[in-house]
């Protein structure tokens, strides 16, 4: 394996040297990736990485893409679906970009798309908020009685509205189920409606951590690498596991790239078993393939064993949810019109 | 004793090769029917998905114009008439097979109808059931089960009573599968199927369920079909709310039991072609569906909602109840293929919900909450459907896993099953099985007596002369024999009367029977008869069949007598 990525490396170099610019998502994410990947791959090939950042969203990519000269963008597998069906992104020959795409499952090769990392969206919260009795579960985050205080929420149907089900005592493997029917949405949105005027939205993910510690918001839906990382800069923060949604993010290739050549190699390297563990040595996501699991180490300068602090690490407990991918593509226009139609009417979501 | 006389018969095997074929035959039943079982939800569901009946599946091209909606109305219309093409041309029987055809099979000790009618009925219950009929899976689970259980019987094996623990390994393994429920599958068995606990039965029936649940839940890791948080019941006066419960939903089963009859009986009489019947069912369900969706296919999504407190207004709880009862007794009654099972448990919860919904709106009681009163609904309304309240109430155990839940749901289950079982019948099934002539309501052995004709118990070497034999000849006969009546006939061999030896004119005795005559039947006539034997005589034609004695009748009702003691108390 060692010899073959080795091997793949000295392929990679000899590639016209054309600059990249990977699109990212900024904060301690992007600071972790440029060490595990970005800095390891101009290394090996010569090819200079320029990063840009966005907001994860489709509007960005559509507005900004062709304008910026985006060439490989890091997404959530939902965006690259959606993005893919409009054309938007590159076709990949995976065979091609890996040497074992068994080694990738459950994760999912995708038409358009490179499984990297496996995120999760969890709750955190305030210690000094709850000095007394601490919130536990999912449920918590919508009980303003036992647990007052704002909430800080991305500003987006995605991950709420399952964890309005969850909170409802709904178990993960029937969300997506219920979620699918007018009267799951309605629930969902009634249940928003409890804490709706406790709600701070927020759209940048390096916002959570922020909200909680300058005591803004008492608890806060955030991405579970940038807690880990406030949490390293010796914030006071503590993480929620139960109710956690694991979705997966995945390396794309714009369509109108200029530089495919350098793309699908940065795709090859980003994507082997090594540079993944290396990036969940600096940031606790899981790698997306197996193989790279036993080469996660320590965090390089404070020896915290990353493994342990991974979504999928067993002492979490077992109330979590696969964000399921296709699914929310294909049903990202109804819940956004479901969405707008409650942040607007402040009904019952329409 | 009996034990002896049973390990002497040559054709039974030493006890340790029967303990053997018995381990083996549970463990290869079990794991069959488990796999089975497994492959047809798994098929359901796929069909489900790729038919978009699935609401997850629907949701996804909500935005695509037309196709829900034309999925929503074709779909189950086209599935009825595969189903009905399907029985048609591919089943000997024609029609769908279910636990009434098992619970025959083992009370009466016949083998199942064949086994192309079998598979036909299962692919049948597959096609109605992924084409979003409202039928339930549980019962064309159970006939898999059986079906597998069954092959057992055309193997000698030399273990007394095989047959039938062979078919309800299969029925126990299907629905420990089907509900991780081990135990809950264990006692189905016996208390729908066997209807005894003997040790020789028990044991591989509970190997089976075994390996049911280990294959559904350890090997395929399938998840549960229902988890409920509860915290307990709060309050004492909650459990005069669970009988209530029971009651209300006793008189709800009965309605639906009786409607599922009804509209089958009347099905014949509606004017559709029967071929068309199932299509027009499932054109009635799509329509209703359009504005009901929760009511195509199985509705596992509307089974949790109703645990969910405010997920449905009390009239949207009505309006559900209804037009769940009435689709299924439509979809049944005109020829889908698939159980009444999961129909009810979904009818229950959703009664269940709207009971707590009435008593929460009042505000006089306080309550633990919607979901006990749920699943006391949901097991309250299917006991009495399915004639297992005992099962009913382990289901619920092994679902939720929780003590107060199972208590409060037993109470509701049995004050129904009471009623219901007072008023209308032990099961559904059993009254289908007696309207098809199979009462079971008396007990296996009365049962047993009735779907015996005396016929078969008809006594050899009798003296039958035609009528106009000289009577010194008849009467020379007689002296030479231990009989002391002569039986005669005309030319046509048509019976006329008994000539006795002491009397030189023939008479007509006061009691015949006839070839439909049972020997329980015979027994009640036989009280105070005097005589030698009585004639059986063919129904239509007059013509003499042969003669019982009272001996033979009673051989015959001990020889029954004893097969199901031995049966009910075999130990291996």
């Amino acid at each position: 394996m060692r010899f073959f990525s080795a091997l793949v490396a000295v392929l990679a170099a000899p590639v016209q040297a054309e600059d990249l610019t990977v699109v990212t998502w900024g904060g301690a994410y992007e600071a972790a990736q440029q060490q595990a990947i970005f800095a390891p791959f101009t290394e090996a090939t010569g090819i200079d990485v320029t990063t840009a950042r966005y907001d994860g969203s489709l509007t960005a990519l559509k507005a900004r893409a062709a304008s910026e000269g985006w060439d490989v963008i890091d997404m959530l597998e939902p965006t690259a679906i959606s993005a893919c069906d409009a054309g938007l992104l590159a076709r990949l020959d995976h065979a091609a970009l890996t040497e074992g795409p068994a080694d990738f499952a459950p994760a999912k090769l995708r038409e358009c798309s490179m499984p990297q990392n496996v995120f999760a969206t969890v709750m955190a919260y305030d210690p000094d908020a709850y000095p007394g009795i601490k919130p536990t579960s999912i449920a918590d985050f919508f009980d303003t009685t036992r647990f007052p205080g704002k909430r800080a929420i991305r500003k987006s149907p995605d991950d709420i509205l399952e964890w309005a089900l969850l909170s409802e005592g709904v178990p993960p493997a029937q969300v997506y189920d219920l979620l699918s029917t007018d009267r799951g949405l309605r629930l969902a949105f009634r249940k928003l409606d409890q804490i709706r005027e406790h709600i701070i939205w927020w759209q940048d993910a390096a916002d959570p951590p922020r909200l909680l510690t300058e005591g803004r918001a008492s608890m806060a839906s955030g991405y579970n690498g940038r807690f880990f990382a406030a949490q390293q800069s010796g914030k006071a923060l503590s993480v929620v596991w139960d109710g956690r949604i694991i979705g997966h993010e995945v390396w794309s290739i714009a369509k109108g790239t200029d530089a495919p050549e350098s793309a699908r190699a940065f795709i090859r390297f980003a994507t082997r078993p090594d540079s993944m563990a290396r990036l969940s040595e600096r940031i606790p996501y899981g790698p997306a393939r197996q193989s790279a699991l036993p080469r996660i180490g320590l965090q390089p300068g404070t020896g915290i064993p990353m493994r342990d602090h991974l979504p999928n690490a067993p002492q979490h407990g077992p109330n979590y949810l696969v964000r399921d991918s296709l699914w929310h593509s294909h049903t990202a226009d109804l819940r956004k019109r479901r969405f707008e139609a409650w942040l607007a009417r402040g009904g019952d979501g329409g | 004793m009996v034990a002896d006389e049973l390990d002497h018969a040559p054709e039974v095997a030493p006890p340790a090769q029967r303990m053997l074929i018995l381990t083996l035959c549970a463990l290869g039943i079990g794991g069959a029917a488990s796999l089975a079982a497994i492959a047809l939800i798994e098929a359901v569901e796929w069909l489900n998905r790729v038919l978009l009946i699935a609401p997850r599946a629907r949701v996804q091209y909500e935005d695509a114009g037309i196709i829900v909606p034309l999925a929503t109305v074709c779909v189950p219309a086209i599935g009825g008439l595969i189903v009905a093409l399907m029985l048609r041309y591919l089943s000997p029987l024609g029609r769908p097979l279910g636990p009434p055809a098992v619970i025959q099979s083992v009370q009466f000790e016949t083998p199942l109808p064949d086994l192309r009618s079998g598979v036909t009925s299962t692919l049948a219950a597959m096609v109605s059931m992924g084409f979003g009929a409202s039928v339930g899976q549980y019962g064309p689970m159970v006939y898999l089960g059986a079906m597998l259980g069954g092959v057992v019987r055309r193997l000698r094996l030399g273990v007394p009573n095989l047959p039938a623990i062979a078919v309800a390994c299969g029925v126990a393994a299907a629905i420990s599968t089907a509900f991780n429920a081990p135990i809950a599958g264990l006692v189905f068995a016996h208390e729908v199927v066997l209807r005894h606990y003997s040790t020789q039965a028990f044991a591989p029936t509970t190997i089976s369920a075994v390996t049911g649940y280990v294959l559904a839940n350890v090997i395929f890791e399938r998840p549960a079909l229902f988890l409920v948080q509860f915290e307990g019941v709060q309050h004492g006066h909650e459990f005069l709310l669970f009988g209530a419960l029971g009651v209300l939903c006793a008189g709800l089963a009965i309605l639906f039991m009786r409607l599922v009859l009804r509209i089958t009986a009347m099905a014949a009489q509606s004017g559709i072609p029967q071929v068309l019947r199932p299509a027009a069912a499932g054109l009635a369900l799509g329509l209703t569906a359009l504005w009901l969706p929760d009511v195509l296919g199985v509705g596992k999504e509307a089974l949790r909602f109703a645990t969910i407190e405010g997920a449905f207004g009390a009239g949207e709880l009505a309006v559900l109840v209804a037009a769940k009862i009435a689709l299924t007794a439509l979809c049944i009654g005109f020829g889908f293929a698939g159980g009444v099972f999961s129909p009810a448990l979904l009818i229950g919860i959703l009664f269940g919900a709207l009971f707590w919904t009435a008593i929460d709106g009042t505000g006089a009681l306080s309550t633990s909450g919607i979901a006990v009163y749920a699943i006391c609904g949901m097991m309250a309304l299917t006991s009495p459907v399915i004639g297992a309240p005992l099962t009913t109430i382990l289901i619920v155990f092994e679902l939720t896993r929780n003590y107060d839940i199972t208590i409060a749901a037993m109470v509701s289950v049995v004050v129904s099953n009471l009623i219901a079982h007072r008023v209308f019948g032990r099961s559904l099934f059993d009254v289908q099985l007696a309207r098809a002539g199979a009462d079971l309501s008396a007990g296996r052995d009365r049962a047993r007596l009735q779907a015996m004709p005396v016929s078969t118990c008809l006594t050899g070497d009798i003296i039958v002369a035609t009528q106009d034999t000289p009577v010194d000849e008849i009467h020379a006969r007689l002296d030479s024999s231990p009989w002391s009546e002569a039986y005669l006939t005309d030319s046509d061999g048509r019976f006329t009367g008994v000539l006795s030896r002491s009397a030189r004119k023939p008479h007509v005795p006061n009691l015949q029977f006839h070839d439909g005559t049972t020997v329980l039947e015979a027994m009640q006539a036989l009280r105070g008869f005097i005589g030698d034997a009585i004639p059986v005589v063919h129904r239509d034609t007059g013509t003499l069949i042969g003669v019982v004695s009272e001996a033979s009748v009673i051989e015959a009702y001990l020889d029954i007598s004893q097969s199901l003691r031995r049966e009910e108390n075999a130990v291996l």
